[in-house]
């Protein structure tokens, strides 16, 4: 177990832009041993950015980002043997198999090849995906792909885990597995890391919610303590009210007028 | 998966990776996937097997072997190597700057790479050297695929030390290759950002491609055929042509003419692949940073007018529901990269390759003769595009967007290849033999004017018949590039052919009173019952379970 006290993630005064108007300002968050932060906001307030970076992927912010008390500007990239990753847009070699792409991420993170592959048929048998091992994942579902990325950036028993719409695709029964998952893995001191647009599951899996609008933190504080802030009832409504929005009936409305324009 | 034997001839080179900061297995590693997904040219959605190996690569090398064959006479033919082997080379390097722009672009360029690799405990250096590898490991064998059998032919025939040299100077050239393309993109990359850059890139490999065959040109002219002597008056700007520095060492060693020149070129043919790596290591995390602005969207949100496509629409097709599909078709063509990528090179051979011929023409006999000639039928080599463009109408890098065609309520089919097919001939090919056209109007007069007709419909002709050897009947920009390779060779070959077959019938008219206008009456009738006969109406049929 990590030590509950000490910082995981210590982001100070990040800022970043891609030559334009900043993406993200000045931003300040610490993040502590097993906490799940539900990491929310608007499309383009900076959210993938912001994983991006401490991920290394992206170079050229101000401030300083550090992880595992190791400021990544250093140039070395060993943090990331603990870290685990599901990107959004499900990029994945799905020219391999299962096995293959899984065999090989996890060597890629420092694992004994034999090691990762019995362990990725282990973790895919419970997902009930045994059978496709050796089946190419160009051939997959959706909701197969995610699994195997899920598995994939699990498979290294990762400390500390960064995941972008993780759910996409999966069945209601998948999700439950997940969501579960998640919640036994925060309780063993693991770090997650979760953005997603989907806040009835954000509101329950989340220990700490950030909210982020316009490259900025306006939120940040567990479900109950930003109710109580804001009087409203669900993290949806709060979402609403805190990004300034709340004319989506007036714009449904509308929407529906111009669909039935010149119909029967 | 395979343990390759590019690999484990890599193994050998684990120290020198190890001192330049690579981590030598985690690379090794990242090859050995890299070299499996390229093996694996096969449809997965159709194949639930696990693996099919596809020898599509092993294929594609034999027929680089057999275009090495054309090297031989070069070699064979005498000894002013500074001549022969000048060709050798620039064939060599037209080959291989070719394959590399237009098949491995995308790995050089390839940003997925950036979120699977870069996430993992792996150091910049060694994901940047898997990347220069995998490319190496290609070229090596396309390289050794094409040189093979001219490298033996050597030997027997000009002696070992011919051989020890041709092989030094073929790595030499691959490696300026490599180096020189990479090196290409850094420098766009550097200028440019979003779609702007990726347009730019697209063009640049255009022009690459087409810029290599007329310096070809220039090469030939470097020298001088009086007679049977070949004559070499140096110039300092010969000192920019590339192919000529690697035939210098051969005429320094094996002819042991030590002129200041072919000294001076030899040492640039090993110079400037070395200068040119030591620029492109120091270039190499900047080339990666850059390499992000890939990623990063900044479309201009224009309305464009396309008033031309609306007017060819209206002309060449009958139907609504047709129109909107030729409207479509040319989109796709005008907007797509890779289309454009694939078949913008051919648009611009067919460009060039008739003045080619034409100007050996020029310039042994000069312009007089031209008129009353029959030269301009060189410019059937413009038609010679038709087959592997019309192929190319099947691709597409969004062909997973052709679930439209089944979606839509259209009961004949045969509407989207119709207007994908007419999209084609209006939108490139009428435009390119406007312009050949024009140029050839002006060097010999308006008497081919029937002629230029005749060419044109024959134009049409070998279209329809393209595409009813290499598409029938498969949607248009419906299927992944990937597959854009397993072009059937013997179809190719055939309708190559038949260029050749169209341009002799076409001479054989010339030689009878009224023969071409009697010709042109025939192909257009030709012309007219074979697209009855492609394009007749077709059903859609219920194709379940097919994606």
């Amino acid at each position: 177990m990590v030590n509950q006290d000490e910082k995981i993630l210590s982001l100070n005064n990040l800022s970043m832009s891609y030559g334009g108007d900043p993406v993200l300002k000045w931003i300040d968050l610490d993040v502590y041993p097993g906490q799940i932060i539900g990491y929310i906001g608007p499309n383009g307030a900076g959210k993938s950015t912001t994983v991006k970076i401490m991920l290394g992927l992206l170079d050229g912010y101000n401030g300083t980002v550090e992880v595992f008390g190791q400021d990544i500007a250093n140039g070395d990239p060993s943090y990331k043997r603990k870290i685990g990753y599901v990107p959004e847009n499900a990029e994945i070699y799905d020219n391999l198999t299962a096995c293959e792409y899984l065999t090989f991420t996890g060597e890629m993170y420092g694992m004994d090849a034999d090691e990762a592959e019995r362990k990725a048929l282990l973790l895919l048998d419970k997902f009930e995906m045994r059978g496709v091992f050796h089946t190419k994942i160009s051939s997959f579902s959706k909701g197969m792909r995610q699994k195997v990325l899920i598995i994939s950036s699990l498979l290294h028993d990762p400390d500390l885990l960064f995941l972008d719409e993780p759910l996409s695709g999966l069945d209601a029964n998948s999700v439950m597995i997940i969501k579960e998952i998640l919640a036994q893995l925060a309780a063993e001191g693991k770090t997650i890391f979760y953005s997603s647009h989907i806040m009835e599951v954000v509101e329950k899996i989340s220990s700490r919610i950030v909210l982020l609008a316009d490259g900025k933190i306006v939120a940040d504080g567990t479900f109950a303590e930003l109710q109580a802030k804001n009087e409203e009832g669900t993290l949806e409504e709060i979402f609403n009210q805190l990004t300034g929005f709340n004319e989506h009936r007036e714009i449904a409305e509308s929407f529906v007028s111009i669909v039935r324009e010149g119909g029967s | 998966m395979k343990n390759f034997f590019s690999l484990r001839m890599l193994d050998y080179f684990r120290r020198l990776f190890a001192m330049l900061g690579v981590d030598y297995p985690v690379m090794r590693r990242i090859l050995q996937v890299k070299l499996t997904m390229d093996q694996r040219r096969v449809p997965t959605i159709f194949e639930q097997s696990k693996t099919k190996e596809g020898n599509q690569f092993i294929k594609s090398l034999g027929l680089y072997a057999f275009y090495g064959l054309i090297l031989i006479p070069f070699i064979v033919f005498g000894d002013y190597y500074l001549f022969q082997m000048s060709l050798v080379f620039s064939m060599m390097m037209f080959i291989l700057m070719t394959t590399m722009i237009a098949d491995f672009s995308a790995v050089l360029l390839d940003v997925r790479d950036k979120n699977i690799l870069n996430t993992k405990p792996v150091n910049q250096r060694t994901v940047s050297m898997a990347k220069v590898v995998h490319v190496c490991i290609y070229m090596t064998q396309v390289t050794g695929a094409f040189a093979v059998v001219p490298l033996l032919v050597g030997l027997f025939v000009n002696g070992v030390l011919f051989t020890v040299i041709f092989l030094i100077e073929i790595l030499l050239t691959g490696m300026l290759i490599v180096v020189l393309t990479a090196l290409i993109y850094i420098f766009i990359l550097r200028f440019f950002d979003g779609e702007r850059l990726k347009d730019v890139i697209n063009y640049v490999q255009i022009l690459l491609s087409v810029g290599i065959v007329a310096g070809y040109q220039v090469l030939v002219r470097v020298f001088d055929f009086s007679g049977l002597n070949i004559e070499f008056t140096f110039q300092w700007w010969h000192l920019l042509l590339p192919p000529i520095w690697y035939s210098a060492p051969f005429e320094w060693i094996l002819n042991g003419n030590p002129a200041g020149y072919i000294v001076a070129y030899s040492i640039l043919s090993v110079v400037v692949p070395i200068v040119a790596i030591i620029i492109y290591s120091r270039f190499v995390p900047s080339f990666e940073q850059n390499l992000q602005k890939l990623l990063q969207y900044s479309g201009d949100n224009k309305r464009r007018a396309h008033r031309v496509d609306r007017f060819f629409a209206k002309i060449v097709c009958k139907s609504k529901e047709e129109r909107t599909f030729y409207r479509f078709s040319a989109l796709m063509m005008k907007q797509e990269r890779e289309f454009k990528l694939k078949v913008y090179p051919s648009l611009g051979f067919a460009f060039v390759f008739p003045f080619i011929f034409l100007f050996n023409e020029i310039s042994r006999n000069g312009f007089g003769g031209l008129p009353g000639s029959k030269y301009f039928l060189t410019i059937y080599f413009g038609n010679i595009m038709i087959p592997a463009v019309v192929h190319m109408l099947k691709f597409s890098s969004n062909y997973k967007g052709a679930w439209i065609f089944r979606a839509t309520p259209m009961r004949d089919e045969s509407i989207f290849y119709r207007a994908a097919l007419k999209a084609f001939l209006t939108k490139l090919y009428l435009p390119l033999m406007l312009v050949l056209s024009v140029f050839f109007l002006s060097m010999f007069s308006f008497r081919i004017v029937p002629d230029l007709l005749v060419i044109l419909v024959t134009g049409v002709l070998h279209a329809l018949l393209s595409y009813k050897l290499l598409n029938n009947q498969t949607y248009p920009f419906s299927r992944s590039f990937e597959f854009a390779s397993d072009m059937d060779t013997a179809k190719n070959i055939i309708l190559m052919i038949i260029v050749g077959l169209f341009g002799g019938i076409h001479y054989l008219a010339t030689l009878l009173p009224y023969g071409v206008l009697g010709y042109l009456v025939l192909v257009i009738i030709a012309a007219m019952i074979s697209w009855k006969l492609v394009f007749s109406i077709k059903e859609k049929k219920a194709q379940a379970g097919q994606s």
